[in-house]
């Protein structure tokens, strides 16, 4: 069998879509999804089911097992299959390419007076018309007509363009011994990915997510989502940063058996701008995050973000943003601004006042005259559970710098410094 | 032939596009050359957080990635944003005093390449521990980022980098501005004077850094 393809056409194709993709798929990896049904193609399943009668028989068994009532053909071309697929009346038998000459020319994509005509002369059927020479018909038809002949005599036919492809793709490795440690097994899940990332290769795809499922000894899974914010198909990368996220929270148990799964995405875009500027590949940023939050943990590295809040620190650290490297277009002149750096954790201070005014501070680390001071800032909030409550003064301290000093209910405190 | 010199010259052109040697702020006078290590040093209220915050804001509006190296948890975003950081093009470590996990940090950050700038603030930390640092590596960082795009920036109290920086700054605050009167004052700038520890004979050159309240944005 050098050229063959099945055609499944429904009646409610949208309704039928999965159940047929599923039928589709039990047969080829080819599928082309059509408004009507599906077509794929079936070459090379003659040593394993047998003949196209054989083929065709096996597809309407899966319908009716689906309780689907679809039309089927088999045929070596495209256009001829999905021809005989639409004008097969039994849904209990598949249509071939020898019941072709007995299709009426209503079925054809013959023009409409031209129809007229051939019925006229008595020729209602694909056999009757080919008993006319091409090229008188050619001649008096034009071109549309020769194409309609190249469909039935199955000379010339456009290729199977498959619009279906998988989402995902998994692969499993059961393990002969239990294994503690997870780096012990780097080198079995390079072989999954090989496998992976190289069916994705084959699609055209790429993958930004990998799931990790462990079997372990104590009959537990642990699962593991591994997600970046860009699609690659670096196999190294992907196996450090699997290392990195695994070594960060270890199975429980000792490991019985590994499981990958990759969902496929699209490729990403390679091309850059002229004037864009540098900045860190994608998955060098990322292999970096991940080894420093193994370093200082995962709630210490991030992207800061003002939180809209009243709150004595109205900041955050977004754990799982990345950087994005945007540009900001807008006009600004630049210039410097007196920024506040924080004191981690508050220095304690002494502070004497003389008449109702702010006159010495002492702190472990240094100690003088207030100069200048502006405030009482007053600052605090009733939100529910974080309810807080602050004093605040700008000091400026003889000799030393210009600090935020803060006073609680019981205590003064130093909490940053202007710098 | 001619098509030839046309493609170098267009190369030259991507090459030259892509990122400028030096980093020069203007209000300040101040420029950075970058694949170097850049220092500035200065005892309390000196405004070398205040410059930090002008040169990250000048590279992350641009588009830049830059990382903040934070060894005692001092950053405060609220005035990053104020200088004008594009926060979303900023990578923020916190170390917790830790200054071994903060040199450790640095040095992944610098492994990765392509930062705008990496930025290692060491204010806070004592003069006796920064006296520890081995100087190898600033000599380190200095070898992995050379002719790379990355500017790295040190912050502290007392200069610690030593001959491994191109440029070392030492900052000081001439006076702290306030305005109003009595008990009605309000802080609004600091005068800074600032010279280079590498230009022997330079003469110091003066800057400002203006206080900016929530009713001034």
């Amino acid at each position: 069998m050098s050229r063959a393809y099945a055609c499944i056409i429904s009646d409610d194709a949208k309704r039928d879509e999965q159940i047929l993709l599923a039928v589709a798929g039990e047969f080829s990896y080819a599928v082309q999804r059509m408004d009507d049904g599906v077509l794929f193609d079936i070459r090379g399943l003659e040593k394993l089911v047998g003949g196209p009668k054989e083929i065709a028989r096996r597809i309407v068994a899966k319908l009716k097992e689906n309780d689907l009532e679809c039309r089927v053909a088999v045929a070596d071309t495209t256009e001829t299959a999905v021809l005989l697929a639409r004008e097969n009346r039994s849904t209990d038998r598949a249509a071939f390419p020898s019941d072709i000459g007995h299709l009426p020319l209503d079925d054809l994509e013959i023009d409409g007076d031209a129809l007229g005509v051939l019925y006229d002369l008595g020729i209602g059927s694909v056999r009757d018309l080919l008993q006319i020479p091409r090229e008188d018909l050619v001649r008096r038809y034009g071109q549309e007509i020769a194409k309609v002949l190249d469909v039935v005599t199955r000379k010339k036919a456009r290729p199977l363009a498959p619009n279906v492809r998988e989402t995902s793709a998994a692969w499993k490795y059961d393990l002969d011994f239990p294994v503690d440690d997870f780096e012990q097994l780097i080198f079995v899940v390079n072989r999954g990915l090989d496998n992976l990332l190289g069916h994705a290769a084959h699609d055209a795809l790429s993958t930004e997510q990998l799931d990790i499922t462990f079997k372990l000894r104590d009959k537990t899974e642990k699962k593991y989502e591994i997600k970046t914010s860009f699609p690659t198909l670096e196999k190294n990368f992907w196996l450090k940063l699997i290392n990195l996220r695994i070594a960060l929270a270890p199975p429980e148990s000792e490991i019985m058996s590994v499981r990958v799964v990759a969902h496929f995405t699209r490729p990403r875009p390679d091309q850059r701008g002229l004037y864009a500027v540098s900045r860190p590949e994608p998955e060098s940023l990322l292999l970096t995050l991940n080894k420093i939050r193994k370093l200082v943990g995962e709630e210490n590295v991030g992207v800061p973000v003002l939180v809209d809040e009243r709150s004595a620190r109205p900041f955050s650290l977004d754990p799982e943003a990345m950087p994005k490297g945007k540009e900001r277009i807008e006009v600004r002149s630049e210039h410097s601004v007196v920024a506040l750096s924080y004191f981690e954790p508050p220095v304690a201070a002494d502070v004497w006042i003389k008449d109702n005014r702010l006159s010495f501070l002492k702190t472990q680390h240094f100690g003088g005259r207030v100069v200048e001071y502006s405030g009482v800032w007053r600052a605090g909030s009733m939100w529910w559970d974080k309810r807080w409550s602050l004093e605040e003064w700008d000091v400026e301290v003889e000799n030393h710098g210009v600090y935020r000093l803060a006073k609680t209910e019981s205590e003064w405190l130093i909490t940053g410094e202007y710098d | 032939m001619r098509n030839l010199s046309l493609v170098k010259s267009l190369f030259h052109l991507k090459e030259e596009q892509q990122h400028s040697d030096e980093v020069l702020l203007a209000s300040i006078g101040l420029s950075f050359t970058r694949g170097a290590l850049a220092e500035i040093a200065g005892d309390a209220s000196s405004g070398k957080i205040s410059l930090s915050l002008t040169l990250l804001a000048k590279l992350t509006r641009a588009g830049e990635i830059c990382a903040l190296v934070d060894a005692t948890n001092s950053f405060d975003p609220c005035s990053a944003e104020t200088a004008g950081v594009a926060l979303e093009n900023l990578l923020w470590v916190r170390c917790g005093g830790d200054i071994e996990k903060a040199f450790m940090a640095a040095d992944l950050l610098v492994q990765a390449k392509g930062f705008g700038a990496i930025w290692l603030n060491l204010s806070g930390l004592s003069k006796p521990l920064l006296r520890y640092v081995p100087k190898t590596y600033w000599y380190r960082f200095r070898n992995r980022i050379k002719e790379t795009p990355t500017l790295f920036l040190v912050t502290a109290e007392t200069a610690v980098v030593g001959p491994a920086s191109q440029q070392s700054f030492l900052f000081s605050r001439e006076r702290a501005v306030w305005s109003g009167r009595g008990r009605f004052k309000l802080l609004r700038e600091f005068q800074l004077s600032f010279h280079s520890k590498k230009e022997f004979q330079g003469r110091p050159a003066r800057t400002r850094a203006e206080f900016v309240y929530a009713g001034d944005v």
